[in-house]
């Protein structure tokens, strides 16, 4: 029962702060006020400590100097001290601080050590003796929190303490001190004392600590050094301790200036392949000082590692430049090498590259040509002219480069160039390529209605066995005039079109198709295509987002022409989306197809079973419908959650009736059986006899209970 | 499955004939990665894993699959999900070498593993991660990774300054269609950007509480110290055992805005260029929040109105176009001429495998990933001034020179919150 209490006044706490935020524009500091004495009376009451808990979380936004006293107080209680510290760290003023300060004194261990985290987080420059005096504990975690707290403080007085703990103290709290004086020397660096800050980075490098904190320390003293940092900079990526060198390369991508970038080539050409690589794309990086024509020399006559890292590099940085070097490599025997510069050519930055480009067709030859011309495309350069003259080449590799890049580039207006090639192509190997060229132009024409105007204008002077590879790319390019062109080609004398076009229409994918697909329901040339026609606009009202009347309609409207399969397929969409109007035409359904009552009763009890909230006229509905009439004998019926649970029995076995649906008396299960436990989420289970069958069934709370036939 | 697409089967994908990659790889010698399947000792991430259930033992699977990876330890506050993994990866590699450990300190003290997968509860993420970068090791963190303001901009400096390699658990950044969308915001494609729509999934504000005590298991079953870690004590209760949604947000358990705000607004984050994180917040009116960045670009949540394209939709408006995309794979752009002849491969059911190569890749050459620590910093900002808002319910105004609430008290109060002794950031 104590618990539950508990419970209850949690969560009735939980929500009054919520109330109390969401109108806290309108609260003026009198209403604070109150409500801090309110919250105050809980803290010295002799409440359970779940709403001290609570109440210490609400005074980290509406304490203020009065609650400090009162919230110090738990900085000994172990349950409760995290809690006060919620509200310590965020209570404003002096009075916090000092009561945080006294309250470490005869604290010890852990609870020592949260405030010490505390003092931290505030920054109070006024406990760096309380803090010094702690560095000394013979608790190396308390000492260890004392420096990191100091860490934070961060002043001259506790940086001071700090450097002076970093040869004294044992080696147990040196890692936080260390860290602390890495802190102090941050803050120096960034207000100006730079000088100061190197010192600190010095001596903690010096040092017996952990790795990670010489490696923070040698970051910050290259950084702090500023240019002259450079030197020890570079001395990392000759280090055989590969932590050095990873920080090296980290600290690279940080330092500020363009010195540095002059001096990494060097060093690339120092490291192993591996390590050159990582250089590249750590020089790669720094984009706005990066030089280039190193990066694209490293491309050109580095390692295979270096190569490989630089041109992926000049992906990020390269200019017109690095076309050359590309170029050469993307013809490289190497593949790896080839493929790369590809991936990088057809990314690389610039109008001068496309400018270039283009002009380097004139004259390309062997491999560079088909390349240049896959290039066209992939950048999407306006070169139409260049690509149709390559048409006329004899090698179908530089023919097959063309049309693919036409497929990227041709606009509408030049589209009937592509068309022609799709039907007639100049060699008959180029059909295949030249068919999905004009499929990857056609989906990409912003103007879809006029881009099928010419494909529809296309489709009747074409002949036969082009008609359907057009009919596939109308599917593609979709919109008015592609639905409408396929419609009509669906009811036209051909055999082959009518399955084309029909297999079309039947996936289409959105619901103008639907008055297009009913209507080659109805009157289609062909029973088949009449079916895949009406599966088709089913599918339709399936899948689509569209209101529920519509869809009923829609479902109306194919009952009307379907036969058993697809009045199935008819009952499945109305289960799928729920609605009063669905219920009602699967109860018409199931009460007018014999041959459909078992099938429809399950759906209209799926739907009835997702309609909970209207449960009156879905239950009225069942009744008048006799749909769901049963044997039916409640045995036991438990209301409840976990191990406390109410025998509902009786009031289940009252309702019952000679339906699988059984109403309560009230709106809700805990009106109708009351509340057996509050705040908790409860369970309906009712054990039942059906048709002399027994069975079980579980239900969330306030579903609708419609019992299922035991099988 | 979706969710198990090879890598390269994937790179394939993206480079497919007749158009530009959306997601060129990162060119790293082979040697350095492992593609050729024999990888040196040498050049191995040794990996260790933190509080592995259910996503976690994903994140696990995409770390196994790669050559380069060999997972040495796990260590859960769970006896029984510490056996779990261990199984798992005594299993892939045919040994027992994988340690286990109930205290995650004595895993990050050991000097043989390079990089951690945290996965535990959100109530732990910041500052496990923290204190993994103070061992130096490098850390694929799940999201939410922060439980307020004052723990990403700590975070942020934390990683900074011990120049570790962190990757935030949002996958969705190394997905290509995802990517797509967003290279189409950020470069103007869309035109000049107005809006961008994050979908929360539920907007709404709670907090775990204290529940009612029940008999304290013992502690090697459950160490239920460890479980709490950070978080304010309270009693044991098995509800709370929940590590999905305890304590999630801290003083403001975030629901979605921060669940999957951590997703969906960190793909808006990065649309809008990674900048700092909106300025002003407003109450949630007729199902939509909206904030605004301060070059007026407004980041609306909102519940309703997508194109049916899976969870965790995203939704780009500019002046001359649109783009909306979701968790299918798919995205639906205002003009097919916004795909410029590129080829977008569709990887539906937001697999993490990229973004845990990603993670690795970087590991190895010290950049950072997509998911890195100040991309993540700034979207988690913008989910906890959203809920901040939410909480309080008006308008509030964030600065991110001071990283305050303008003039605002109790906002500015809920920007942090003190965590449990002997825990610090």
């Amino acid at each position: 029962m104590h618990t539950t209490w508990n419970l209850i006044r949690t969560v009735t706490c939980l929500a009054a702060l919520t109330i109390l935020a969401s109108s806290s524009v309108m609260a003026d500091e009198a209403a604070n006020a109150a409500l801090e004495k309110e919250l105050i009376a809980v803290l010295r009451s002799d409440g359970p400590a779940a709403d001290k808990a609570i109440a210490c979380k609400k005074l980290a936004i509406y304490g203020s100097s009065e609650s400090v006293t009162d919230l110090a107080k738990l900085l000994s209680d172990p349950q409760l001290a995290s809690w006060a510290r919620i509200a310590l760290e965020a209570i404003p003023g002096t009075e916090a601080d000092a009561a945080l300060r006294t309250a470490s004194e005869p604290l010890e261990g852990r609870l020592l050590i949260g405030v010490l985290n505390s003092i931290g987080v505030r920054r109070d420059a006024g406990a760096v003796a309380v803090l010094k005096k702690r560095l000394e504990d013979q608790d190396a975690d308390v000492a260890s929190a004392a420096a990191v707290a100091l860490g934070h403080i961060g002043n001259d007085e506790a940086t001071q303490v700090l450097r002076s703990a970093l040869v004294s103290v044992p080696a147990s709290v040196r890692s936080a001190v260390a860290e602390g004086c890495v802190l102090c020397a941050e803050r120096l660096h960034a207000g100006g004392k730079s000088a100061d800050a190197v010192a600190i980075y010095d001596e903690v490098r010096k040092a017996e600590v952990p790795q990670p904190r010489i490696l923070e320390a040698t970051r910050g003293a290259i950084l702090a050094r500023q240019q002259d940092g450079i030197p020890m900079l570079l001395e990392l990526f000759q280090s055989n301790d590969k932590a050095m060198f990873n920080i090296g390369l980290s600290t690279t991508r940080e330092f500020p200036g363009n010195a540095l970038d002059k001096l990494l080539p060097a060093e690339v050409a120092r490291v192993t392949p591996g390590r050159g690589a990582l250089l590249i794309l750590a020089m790669a990086d720094r984009k706005e000082t990066v030089v280039v024509p190193a990066i694209v020399d490293a491309a050109a006559n580095g390692s295979k590692p270096v190569k490989l890292a630089a041109i992926g590099a000049l992906a990020r940085v390269g200019d017109v430049s690095s076309l050359p070097t590309l170029l050469d490599a993307a013809v490289d025997p190497d593949a790896e090498l080839a493929v790369a510069a590809k991936a990088t050519l057809a990314d690389l930055p610039g109008k001068e590259v496309d400018a270039k480009i283009t002009s380097l067709l004139n004259g390309a030859k062997g491999k560079m040509y088909p390349l240049l011309l896959g290039l066209i495309g992939q950048r999407r350069i306006e070169a139409t002219a260049a690509l149709l003259k390559a048409l006329d080449h004899s090698d179908k590799e530089v023919r097959t480069a063309a049309l693919v890049s036409l497929g990227e580039t041709v606009s509408l207006n030049d589209l009937s160039v592509l068309i022609t090639q799709a039907l007639t192509p100049k060699n008959n190997d180029d059909a295949e390529v030249a068919q999905q060229a004009l499929k990857t132009a056609c989906v990409r024409m912003p103007d879809r209605e006029a881009c099928a105007s010419q494909l529809a204008s296309a489709l009747d002077r074409a002949a036969e066995p082009e008609k359907p590879m057009l009919l596939e790319i109308l599917s593609d390019v979709g919109g008015e005039k592609a639905l409408n062109t396929i419609g009509k080609v669906s009811k036209s004398k051909s055999a082959e079109l009518q399955d084309v076009g029909s297999r079309l229409l039947g996936k289409w994918s959105s619901l103008d198709a639907a008055p297009v697909l009913l209507d080659l329901a109805k009157t289609g040339p062909a029973a088949q295509y009449r079916i895949r026609a009406l599966r088709g606009y089913i599918g339709l009202a399936r899948k689509f987002p569209m209101p529920e009347p519509q869809r009923v309609e829609m479902c109306q409207n194919a009952l009307d022409i379907s036969k058993l399969a697809e009045q199935k397929l008819v009952l499945d969409v109305l289960k799928i989306h729920p609605s009063l109007e669905s219920l009602k035409l699967a109860v018409k359904v199931t009460q007018g197809v014999p041959e459909l009552k078992d099938e429809g009763t399950q759906s209209v009890v799926a739907i009835a079973q997702k309609l909970g909230t209207k449960g009156p006229e879905v239950a009225e509905l069942l009744s008048q419908s006799g749909i769901g009439r049963v044997k039916l004998e409640i045995i036991k019926a438990e209301y409840g959650s976990g191990t406390i649970q109410k025998d509902v029995t009786a009031v289940l076995q009252k309702q019952a009736s000679e339906f699988q649906l059984v109403t309560l008396p009230k709106a809700n299960y805990n009106d109708s059986f009351g509340d057996p436990a509050p705040n908790e989420v409860k369970q309906l289970k009712v054990q039942y006899r059906m048709d002399d069958k027994e069975g079980s069934a579980t239900f969330a709370e306030n579903a609708l209970i419609i019992l299922p036939m035991p099988k | 499955m979706s969710n198990a697409l090879p890598r390269r089967q994937f790179l394939k994908s993206a480079l497919s004939i007749g158009g530009t990659a959306v997601l060129a790889p990162t060119i790293i010698p082979s040697s350095a990665l492992g593609l050729d399947g024999n990888v040196a000792p040498s050049e191995r991430i040794v990996v260790g894993g933190i509080g592995i259930g259910n996503r976690g033992t994903y994140d696990l699977g995409c770390f196994l699959e790669q050559n380069d990876v060999r997972f040495a330890a796990v260590c859960d506050v769970k006896e029984s999900r510490r056996v779990g993994v261990k199984k798992l990866a005594d299993g892939k590699y045919g040994n027992q070498a994988c340690e286990m450990h109930r205290d995650y300190r004595e895993l990050l003290d050991r000097s043989d593993l390079d990089a951690v997968l945290i996965a535990t509860g959100p109530n732990w993420h910041a500052t496990m991660a923290m204190n993994a970068a103070k061992a130096g090791k490098d850390m694929y963190c799940e999201k939410p990774c922060t439980k307020n303001i004052s723990q990403s901009l700590i975070l942020k400096e934390t990683m900074r300054r011990t120049g570790r390699v962190f990757q935030a658990g949002t996958q969705r950044r190394n997905l290509p269609h995802f990517a797509f969308a967003c290279e189409l915001a950020r470069t103007g494609k869309l035109g000049k950007l107005k809006k961008v729509y994050a979908h929360p999934a539920g907007m709404q504000a709670m907090m775990s509480g204290w529940l009612p005590a029940f008999p304290e298991p013992d502690k090697e079953v459950i160490d239920w110290d460890l479980y709490l870690g950070p978080a304010a004590w309270r009693p044991f209760n098995p509800k709370l055992l929940d590590g999905f949604n305890f304590e999630k947000g801290g003083g403001l358990v975030g629901g979605g805005v921060l669940e999957w705000g951590s997703h969906c607004v960190d793909l808006c984050q990065w649309a809008v260029g990674d900048c700092l994180p909106p300025v002003e917040y407003n109450a949630p009116k007729d199902g939509e929040l909206m904030a605004r960045y301060e070059n007026g670009v407004e980041l609306i949540f909102r519940e309703k109105g997508w194109i049916p394209l899976g969870s965790c939709p995203v939704r780009f408006e500019g002046e001359t176009g649109w783009v909306e995309a979701g968790d299918s794979g798919k995205l639906v752009l205002s003009s097919p001429e916004l795909l410029a002849g590129r080829t977008v491969a569709e990887v539906g059911g937001y697999p993490a495998t990229f973004h845990v190569r990603d993670f690795l890749d970087c590991v190895k050459s010290r950049s950072q990933p997509k998911g890195n620590a100040e991309a993540a910093c700034n979207a988690h900002i913008a989910c906890h001034g959203a809920n901040i808002a939410l909480f309080l319910g008006r308008t509030v105004k964030f600065d991110n020179k001071t990283n305050a609430f303008v003039d605002d008290a109790d906002a500015n109060r809920l920007r942090s919150e003190a965590i449990r002794e002997p825990w610090r950031l």
